[in-house]
């Protein structure tokens, strides 16, 4: 029976690192290739040894497709391309394929910043990575291979984040990266057709949780800021350069209009133009009201938001300072978090996840008193706050967008285990689909039912139609016929066609059955005996006594002889065509019973 | 020109870093007790790798009672798991890792036995028979802490006995792929360690007498040998086959002989379906010593391997074998028969009947496999590629064991490209099948193109140049040739015209060369005007490649210069995508060695204007948004200087000066890091050029310093306006560009103070206001904000006695040792880490489930 392997390199039962192996109808596609930001070693790339035990990773691997430009999902792509060796193609949608080397190379920045880090990407291979990249458009097919085709649809989340079909024939598979149900501030909800796929596999990182609406995380995080330059505080963002920076700049930018609010506002990196100018040029990936205002004003033409300069962080007064690395681990974040934290009037927002070790986390956790370089010790006064920003799909989400698809089969991954444990019974309960949660390892095998198109030939479809009823399109009717695989085609032909066609001659086949009788009498008494049973029985059939001595039912031959060892005993040789294979095994059964007191 | 400063105490040093602390020693007990507490949510999984890591670093070089003995919350730890009815699978998991790194040492093991505790971890009744099993990371922490655990004889009595062996077996089955790999490779583990630590005498086939473990692992490996299941099957030949790939020991031949037979059988069995395992491990065998050198039947095993294995499953073998120096002659004949087969079709497919134009005798190939592979859809192209990757591997060894025909693999590789862009359909009826298949088949160019490069540099394949460039022309002139595609031609031409230059050297083939480049250039010029930004790209990085490999070639400069190229390169400086924006600058930056830097420059006129040139890469480095193109101008930069390009010490002087002024104040750290690498290449430069010294950076001493030379020096660099630039770098917010400034800082004052007048000055007080302000600033790392331009206590960077004073007075040896630490070495420390777990004790949860 056809079947659909999964098995997640990473994100099986984890929010770690995005990377799943499918293999349908003999495609082996991998989905997404993220990295671990909490390894500084090879821990934070999948385990590819498992696929390069297949031989070439480029011949094993028919395609590598990536949902969006977060690292956790792109991550390792030029590592697995530059450095491990997959020679492929890559696919991505269009602004992922803009956005994607700009993070990598950040991120390349901040990790070759810190002494020791060996087994790294360079930006070389950053540039020749993305070379290899074919850019989809949303809702286009796109031809891997002959088999193989892949089509992107919407899925909010960031900026040209998209979900994945695959499908080889009539095997489908939906992969839906990270997603959001619900339209943000300048992205759209996720949307799919009823592509009725044979499996999704879905993200469920918010699987249990219904989130409170954005804009309530909105108006907090705005009312923090306004807040603190009111009492004449430095707010400082860490940021990553692209992503949440923008969202938060759009936010920024209209409060201070709106509110005609005088402190300065400054980006810290020169990344801002670049990723500005990207969000310029896919604006249709943006949402409506955007799209909408684009042309009275450009959203990302900030007014309030500058460049900013090294020594803006010692000006007195307040000012709000985008900077990065988003962790507050190295570089200029670090810094300008040095100089302000003594202060207890200033504040630092968090606005995303910060891993272990870096100071974002130990702030995070509480820590007031940190250990810097040289034995010094960093007091931490400000204010310190996190704010989720994240925009993936909540529980009911999760629950829309399979009601949207209909699926066969679901495959939660990028979630927590007991979180998923929770979704996969409810989806079982509502939707009444096998719900599947992979740990990284764990291979989950979907056995599917491919309806597979067949030419019939003419004449056998008169022949059939003739014998019953008008076909009705709207139903399925059964037919029978002789089917030809050739050339990668099928064909149902009559069998007489199919003889002529492939030169052959027509065997008979029949099937034979021993049943034993316990009968002293003659032989020929035996068979009358069996003949008169099986003519009051069967009543409906032609029973015949031949003159050789043997009894026919139809197509049946029945005949007796005495047992060479045992004379009281007598054999029944039963034998009949495939045809009549009901009424034989029937008769056998019948016989096998023993014959009734009253015939002899 | 940089300098170690490497100290043998740095290495201890970098070890006390991992040390158990009195501080750590003070939270471990706490942390223990959290992580056992089932009420706390359960602690990051990133958390508990790292403290792992610690406890292996801190048991490594230590096999002593010691670190269980002072902690005792360790023991306590364990016992607490245990005692829980209900662990969660990441703490049990990690109890399982972290009791077997402990019990690594014998002496720890039999502290930890005294309550029995790793007999309830490991022993027939531990987790093997809860609930808890059921979870894939359970079972991958008991494998983990078995491995961990298993270094002596008690351990493995402590497996054996307690029916752990055959829950490895069972694991090698398991539906995790980690767990099984990871059973499997510990029973390879525990098979060597038994061998080798409880044999008593060699041992030989008659006289064969294994200790007890080893003794239970081979039973069932040739018990799973003899069953009829695929699976069990599977599992033993891939646990033999990295067996013999790690061990070389001669006791491997005692347990293959008693194998062999039945794995033989398997070559010919059809029942059971393992022929793909079988060519791994042969392959495994044959490197190892104990299998290779001996005489007969290993090699005859292989030689029907490569007989009755499918020419895919057969590849890796042969290609495997064709690498090894030591090898019978007619295994590597028939090996060599397997890889061209292939090919060697490929070139009969397109020959007319009755022509010859095989690669192989026809008397040992039989090529009905292979046809038949070749003539299906399916199989074609992964055999092909297949081949192709086969043959790139063996071209790319600097000494091949094996002769290539490589003219005929030259004509067969044409073929195959050939029949990809459909400029060849031969008659022949496996001809146009092939060509049917492979037209537009971009994974068997690329690879025929791997191989093409690879091919440039074998000699022998020169007969067939003209129509090879016939054909990468075609391909590059090609609109269906996807960029991809383009980038490898781009590196087989570069590679075969390198290889026609040598050519035309030795030949006269001059003509045919010349007409060869004005085609590339010709072809360059339309590409360089794609729309795709990927051809532009790649269509610099060939022209760099280029001018890098025949810039002395005259027929190569005058074919270039003489063609559009140049101006339009130079016209890519203002590519609206940054990478070609930067390829354009590497690309510009070589071409000025053959225009205006050329000692002979073969320009006429003023169309190639050095100053234009050289403000349009001034320009990009102070202007470009992007980090690409700047970091670009200042490695040619850097380049040009190096070679000598930039003209007397004076002009060069204002150039390093203007160009230091531009990135002192760049947002990119590494182009900041580029600026500094200038700095210390116009140094050197300008001290030889003054006479000081022959050898840059040496030290000097008292007798052979002239003051009148280093004065003048230090006033070159004054001027330059250097010394600012360094001594902000110190404070630099990305520790590399400080590193570096110190690197540099520390050279100079090499050059400039003798050692033993250094040791004196040291320290001693006496420096200038000014320096003192130095020093304490830089002490608070806040140099770079508060940088003053007069007054009394700021520092005069443009006057040499200050500068020399400074270089004198800073502590730069303590800085450079400071700086080169990694910027998160406190972050890292175990004591951190042990404050983090702490401090995440009852953190909101929302924050771990989140994407970066």
């Amino acid at each position: 029976m056809p079947e659909i392997k999964v098995t997640p390199l990473g994100a099986g039962q984890d929010v770690g690192r995005s990377c799943i192996l499918v293999s349908i109808a003999g495609k082996n596609v991998m989905l997404d290739c993220g990295m671990h930001m909490g390894y500084n070693d090879d821990r934070r790339f999948p385990d590819f040894s498992y696929i390069t035990q297949n031989g070439r990773l480029t011949d094993f691997l028919d395609c590598v497709i990536i949902s969006h430009f977060h690292l956790d999902h792109c991550g390792a792509l030029p590592y697995f391309s530059e450095m491990v060796g997959y020679d492929g193609p890559i696919y991505m949608t269009h602004p992922t394929k803009a956005i994607c080397p700009i993070l990598l190379e950040d991120y390349r920045k901040i990790t070759v910043d810190k002494k020791g880090e060996t087994n790294f990407f360079t930006s070389q291979m950053i540039k020749d990575c993305m070379k290899k990249v074919v850019a989809v458009h949303l809702h286009q097919t796109v031809q891997v291979d002959e088999e193989l085709e892949i089509k992107a649809y919407y899925a909010g989340h960031v900026l040209g984040a998209a979900m994945f079909q695959i499908k080889v024939g009539c095997e489908s598979v939906v992969y839906t990266g990270d997603y959001n149900m619900t339209p943000d501030r300048h992205l759209g909800a996720a949307w799919i057709d009823k592509c009725r796929p044979d499996l999704l596999i879905s993200e469920s990182t918010y699987a249990t949780t219904i989130r409170d609406s954005k804009r309530c995380r909105e108006r907090d995080f705005l009312k923090k800021v306004h807040e603190t330059v009111e009492r004449g505080g430095k707010v400082l963002i860490p940021v990553f350069a692209l992503g949440r920076a923008q969202e938060l700049c759009i936010l920024l930018e209209t409060f201070w209009e709106r509110m005609n609010l005088k402190a300065p506002i400054y980006f810290s990196t020169g990344l801002t133009e670049k990723a500005n100018h990207y969000y310029k040029l896919f604006i249709t990936w943006t949402n409506q009201k955007i799209r909408k205002t684009f042309v009275q004003r450009n959203m990302f033409e900030f007014k309030h938001i500058k460049a900013f300069d090294r020594a803006f962080a010692d000006n007195p007064g307040p000012m709000v300072v985008f900077a990065t690395p988003g962790m507050l681990h190295a570089g200029q974040s670090l810094q300008i978090f040095r100089k302000w934290a003594g202060n207890e009037k200033n504040m630092v927002i968090m606005p995303g996840y910060c891993v272990q070790g870096t100071v974002g986390h130990k702030i995070l956790s509480g820590q007031r008193k940190l250990e810097m370089e040289g034995r010094q010790i960093l007091e931490v006064k400000m204010q310190v706050e996190y704010m989720s920003f994240s925009a993936h799909a909540d529980a009911k989400g999760i629950m829309q967008l399979i009601r949207q698809a209909e699926p066969r089969n679901v495959l939660l991954v990028h979630g927590e285990a007991k979180k998923m444990e929770f979704l996969k019974q409810k989806i079982e309960q509502e939707f009444h689909v096998s719900c599947y949660m992979p740990a990284n390892g764990e291979t989950t095998t979907i056995f599917t039912n491919p309806s597979i198109p067949v030419d019939i030939s003419l004449g056998l479809l008169k022949r059939e139609t003739a014998i019953g009823l008008l076909p009705d399109g709207k139903k399925p009717k059964l037919m029978h016929g002789t089917l030809i695989m050739k050339d990668n085609s099928f064909r149902l032909v009559s069998p007489e066609q199919a003889l002529k066609e492939l030169g052959l001659a027509e065997h008979q086949l029949r099937f034979t059955c021993r049943v034993h009788i316990q009968d002293p009498r003659k032989e020929h008494e035996t068979v009358l005996r069996v003949y008169n049973h099986l003519k009051g029985v069967l009543k409906d059939y032609s029973v015949q006594h031949l003159p050789d001595g043997s009894i026919t039912v139809e197509s049946i031959l029945i005949q007796a002889t005495a047992h060479s060892e045992d004379q009281g005993t007598k054999v029944l040789l039963v034998s009949w065509t495939y045809q009549d294979e009901e009424l034989g095994s029937y008769l056998t059964s019948l016989l096998k019973k023993g014959l009734p007191q009253s015939t002899s | 020109m940089a300098m170690s400063f490497q100290k043998p105490w740095f290495l201890a040093r970098a070890r006390r870093r991992f040390a158990m602390t009195r501080e750590c020693a003070l939270l471990l007990p706490r942390v223990c007790a959290a992580l056992a507490d089932p009420r706390q949510p359960g602690s990051d999984d990133t958390c508990l790798e790292k403290l792992l890591d610690w406890f292996r670093e801190l048991t490594l070089f230590d096999s002593t009672v010691q670190l269980v003995q002072d902690n005792p919350c360790l023991t306590e730890f364990i016992t607490s798991v245990l005692a829980l009815p209900e662990p969660s699978p990441s703490i049990l998991s990690f109890t399982l890792r972290l009791a077997g790194i402990l019990a690594a040492s014998e002496n720890r093991f039999q502290h930890l036995q005294q309550e029995k505790l790793l007999a309830r971890l490991f022993g027939r009744d531990g987790p093997p028979n809860s609930a808890v099993w059921e979870d894939a990371s359970v079972r991958s922490g008991w494998v983990q802490g078995v491995h961990n655990m298993m270094h002596h004889q008690p351990a493995l009595h402590l497996l054996c006995s307690g029916g752990g062996i055959d829950v490895i077996f069972t694991l090698q089955g398991d539906p995790s792929l980690f767990v099984a790999s990871a059973a499997s490779q510990l029973l390879v583990h525990m098979l060597t360690l038994s061998v080798e630590s409880e044999t008593t005498k060699p041992l030989s086939t008659k006289d064969c007498d294994w200790p007890a473990c080893a003794q239970m692992i081979i039973k069932r490996i040739e018990d799973s040998l003899q069953s009829s299941s695929a699976s069990h099957i599977e599992q033993s030949l891939k646990l033999l086959t990295s067996l013999f790939g790690s061990c070389r020991a001669t006791w491997t031949e005692v347990l293959w002989l008693g194998v062999a037979k039945q794995i033989e059988s398997f070559l010919t069995e059809e029942t059971v379906q393992v022929q793909h395992m079988l060519a791994n491990l042969l392959l495994n065998m044959a490197w190892s010593p104990v299998f290779r050198d001996t005489e007969g039947s290993f090699w005859a095993l292989v030689t029907s391997a490569l007989e009755h294995l499918t020419p895919v499953q057969a590849g890796p073998l042969a290609v495997g074998i064709l690498r090894l120096y030591k090898c019978p002659q007619d295994v590597r004949i028939q090996a060599l028969t397997v890889l061209l087969q292939p090919m060697d079709c490929i070139l009969r497919a397109a020959s007319q009947p009755l022509e010859y134009a095989g690669l192989l005798d026809e008397s040992v190939s039989d090529p009905i496999t292979v046809e038949s592979l070749l003539s299906s859809r399916s199989s074609c192209a992964n055999l092909l590629c297949q081949t192709l990757a086969h043959l790139e591997q063996l071209l790319s060894l600097s000494r091949l064991p094996v002769d290539l025909p490589y003219t005929s693999l030259l004509r067969s590789l044409m073929t195959i490209l050939q029949f990809c862009n459909g400029f060849l359909s031969p008659a022949s009826p496996l001809g146009s099948t092939i060509s049917r298949i492979l037209i537009n088949c971009f994974r068997v160019q690329r690879s025929a193109l791997d191989v093409l490069a690879a091919l440039s540099e074998r000699k022998g394949s020169d007969t067939l140049i003209g129509s090879l460039f016939d054909l990468l022309l075609a391909y590059l002139e090609s609109p269906n040739t996807s960029p991809t595609v383009l980038k490898k031609t781009f590196q087989a031409t570069s590679k075969w015209l390198v290889r026609l230059q040598e050519l035309s050297c030795s030949n006269s083939q001059g003509q045919q060369t010349e007409k060869i480049l004005e085609d590339v250039f010709l072809v360059l010029q339309k590409r360089l005007c794609s729309p795709c930004w990927e051809v532009r790209d790649s269509s610099l990085e060939f022209l760099t490649v280029l001018i890098k490999c025949l810039r002395d070639q005259d027929e190569f400069r005058q074919s270039l210069l003489s063609s559009e190229v140049p101006r339009l390169t130079e016209n890519l400086l203002e590519d609206p995508e940054s990478y070609v924006r930067a390829s354009a600058v590497t690309a510009v930056g070589h071409l000025a060695f053959i225009t205006y830097f050329a000692p002979e420059s073969p320009v006429v006129g003023n169309q190639y204007n050095k100053e234009n040139t050289v403000a349009k890469l001034q320009e990009i480095l102070s202007t470009d948004p992007e980090g690409f193109p700047r970091r670009a101008v200042i490695s040619i930069f850097i380049k040009w200087l190096r070679q000598g390009c930039t003209g007397q010490l004076e002009d060069t002087e204002q150039f390093v000066s203007r160009v230091i002024q531009t990135v002192e104040h760049d947002l990119d750290w590494e182009v900041r890091l580029g600026g500094l690498e200038l700095i210390e290449v116009f140094c050197s430069q300008t001290i030889c050029q003054l006479g000081l010294l022959q050898c840059p950076y040496a030290p000097v001493s008292s007798a052979v310093t002239s003051s009148t030379h280093w004065n003048e020096s230090l006033q070159v660099f004054c001027r330059a306006k250097l010394f600012s630039f360094l001594f902000r770098s110190l404070c630099d917010c990305d520790k590399p560009v400080g590193q570096r400034a110190c690197d540099v800082l520390l050279g100079l004052r090499s050059n400039f103070y003798p050692v033993s007048t250094l040791e004196g000055s040291q320290g001693t007080g006496d420096s200038a206001v000014g320096i003192a302000w130095l020093q304490r600033t830089l002490r608070q790392g806040s140099l770079a904000q508060n940088f003053p331009t007069d007054g009394s206590n700021g520092v005069d960077f443009q006057d040499p006695e200050n500068m020399m004073l400074a270089l004198g007075a800073v502590a730069l040896e303590e800085l450079h040792d400071e700086l080169n630490r990694s910027s998160d070495h406190v972050e890292k420390s175990p004591q951190s880490l042990l404050q983090d777990i702490l401090a995440t004790v009852g953190t909101i949860e929302e924050n771990e489930a989140d994407c970066y």
